[in-house]
């Protein structure tokens, strides 16, 4: 298989003296699940705001599906299909539940029409019935965004990247704050998700990303340092050395990796 | 919530059918005098409105809407005076000039948010009011230009025109009215929905697939179409347009109005308006210092009641009823499967 679903070439990105994002190229093949993970500072969320465009790069070139999208607005590349989630959970705070899903589904569409009335589009409102279903947040459905718990904002985010139908999903650390009950939850959305949409999740959680990826990258100082599958990683030297110059972090990897 | 929609619905039938009464119903119970005030509030009410759209509904605070309710005044004035233009064609043209304007300087100024863009919206205020100010020989100055006033209809030898103050009232709050109804379309729509998905937080905004840009310029010029509607309405009538009303102190006291009424509401801005506007003009009488009320006023509504009166009034409404009806259900109670 030749095409790679995303691909990024000699992708740079300076902030001032400090290279966040060093020359990384990245490849990533379909259908499988692909997680980045690497200490604080590496360059994974900088990584995701060069791919979705909220920042623009010092040099390099990215290729979704081969099509060159170096350059683009955020709101055009969201509509080719790449959609992501914000390490801080990120709604529309003083729109319902359901409003938050509604806007996400139709934001793609060229034209908004200002004449129509909203509430009587009845596919709109199906396909936010199903998310909220899928969800499993029915019953909040015409509640404030603003006023939800941590955990029911990330499903809601899950359920925001959903009903947009992305064709490639990016999450920064989805889990991040949630508790374990809550977190099981989003892992088991993620994975069935993953059976249909080409997934790239930055996760600090070692347990869930040894649990869901199927491939995993390391980066550190802005660079790829390792990838290949979780296996290869647990048991890479350089890997270690990286994540484990801290002592007290040792045993939690360590832990983990044979989990 | 029922009952509040309830209880709401009655109060805009009865604020209806004052309003449809006020050119008999006010100078029996005051004098006639005021129904000329009800109409001038009701076009502030709709300058107010537009920076509502811009701050309640897109999240951008313009200090500079009086531009655009000056376009639409010297539109009407210039069509008028210099065209010879008829009623119509007037109005469109101070219409189209107000949009016109919002969408050139609309441009530069939704690139930048926040105090950046309340700065640059002042700045274009004020450079087009010196323009205005300078250039005599189109604007009239600060005499501004006076015109006779043309009639509105005319069917055969019959005239109505705003010579007749009736008529001229419900001319104003037909189009005032017609101008909420859209707005309320406008907010019920997925453009609306789009807006304050912007306001709410636009970098998500971007993310989930919407131009910001292309619909905060949208709004924009939407913002100028109101207020160059309620500055057409206003030469039409005063009979006249003055670059004194593109000053930025105008801009200043619509956002004032909007604010204290309530940003994001409908009516917030029908609301604040009204209240200054009826305190301007009972208090100035007796005492100049009119606007230290105006001040103390805006300064506790921003302090108690951050969502203006009309979200205060929401806010008790909902608590009133949902504490009258039935014992309070378990709304937090969730399954965690």
């Amino acid at each position: 298989m030749s095409e790679f679903v995303l691909r990024t070439e000699k992708l740079t990105k300076r902030f001032g003296g400090l290279i966040a994002v060093d020359k990384l190229s990245f490849n990533l093949a379909g259908g499988r699940l692909h997680a980045i993970i690497g200490p604080n500072g590496a360059g994974k969320t900088t990584f995701f705001n060069l791919i979705s465009g909220l920042l623009t790069s010092d040099g390099g070139r990215v290729f979704f599906h081969e099509h060159e999208i170096t350059g683009l607005k955020p709101h055009q590349i969201s509509r080719l299909g790449i959609k992501r989630t914000l390490q801080i959970k990120s709604v529309f705070p003083q729109l319902s539940v359901a409003d938050n899903l509604w806007v996400t589904g139709f934001a793609g569409q060229r034209f908004l029409n200002p004449f129509r009335a909203a509430s009587r589009d009845r596919g709109a409102h199906e396909k936010v019935e199903r998310a909220l279903e899928q969800i499993g947040l029915t019953t909040l459905a015409q509640r404030q965004a603003g006023t939800l718990s941590y955990g029911d904002v990330a499903l809601l985010e899950i359920g925001m990247a959903l009903i947009s139908e992305p064709r490639l999903l990016l999450l920064d650390e989805p889990t991040c704050g949630m508790s374990p009950a809550e977190t099981e939850r989003a892992v088991t959305k993620i994975q069935e998700l993953a059976r249909v949409i080409d997934i790239i999740i930055i996760e600090h959680d070692m347990e869930v990303v040894f649990e869901i990826a199927d491939d995993i990258t390391v980066m550190a100082q802005g660079a790829i340092l390792a990838s290949g599958s979780p296996e290869k990683i647990a048991a890479d030297a350089s890997v270690r050395e990286a994540y484990l110059g801290r002592e007290e972090d040792e045993d939690y990897v360590e832990e983990d990796a044979h989990a | 919530m029922t009952s509040a929609a309830a209880i709401n619905r009655v109060l805009l039938a009865v604020f209806t059918a004052f309003m449809l009464s006020v050119p008999w119903s006010v100078p029996a119970l005051i004098n006639s005098f005021w129904v000329s005030v009800i109409a001038e509030i009701l076009i502030w009410s709709l300058l107010a409105a537009s920076v509502n759209l811009l701050f309640g509904y897109v999240g951008l605070l313009s200090f500079g809407q009086a531009l655009y309710f000056g376009c639409g005044m010297y539109g009407v004035a210039i069509g008028i005076s210099d065209f010879g233009l008829s009623f119509w064609p007037a109005f469109g043209l101070g219409i189209l000039a107000a949009m016109a304007m919002a969408m050139v300087t609309g441009i530069f100024a939704v690139r930048l948010t926040w105090h950046y863009f309340a700065i640059i919206t002042v700045v274009f205020s004020l450079i087009f009011y010196f323009l205005a100010l300078t250039n005599k020989w189109l604007t009239g100055g600060d005499d501004g230009i006076n015109f006779t006033l043309p009639s509105t209809f005319s069917f055969g030898g019959t005239h109505w025109s705003f010579t007749d103050p009736t008529f001229q009232y419900f001319f104003i709050l037909g189009a005032v009215s017609f101008c909420f109804w859209l707005m309320h379309r406008l907010i019920g729509s997925p453009l609306g929905k789009a807006f304050l998905a912007i306001r709410d937080n636009d970098v998500r905004a971007s993310l989930i697939g919407l131009n910001v840009y292309l619909l905060r310029l949208i709004a924009f010029v939407i913002a100028g179409f109101l207020a160059g509607v309620a500055g057409a309405l206003f030469a039409f009538f005063g009979r006249y347009a003055s670059a004194t009303y593109m000053f930025y102190h105008v801009s200043g006291e619509a956002v004032v109005w909007a604010i204290v009424g309530g940003a994001g509401t409908l009516f917030g801005p029908i609301v604040g308006t009204s209240i200054f506007i009826v305190v301007r003009e009972i208090v100035s009488t007796h005492w100049e210092h009119h606007s230290l009320i105006v001040g103390v006023v805006a300064i506790l509504v921003v302090i108690f009641a951050p969502k203006g009166i009309v979200g205060l009034w929401h806010e008790r409404l909902t608590r009133l009823t949902e504490r009258g009806m039935a014992p309070p259900v378990e709304t937090e109670l969730r399954t965690e499967p």
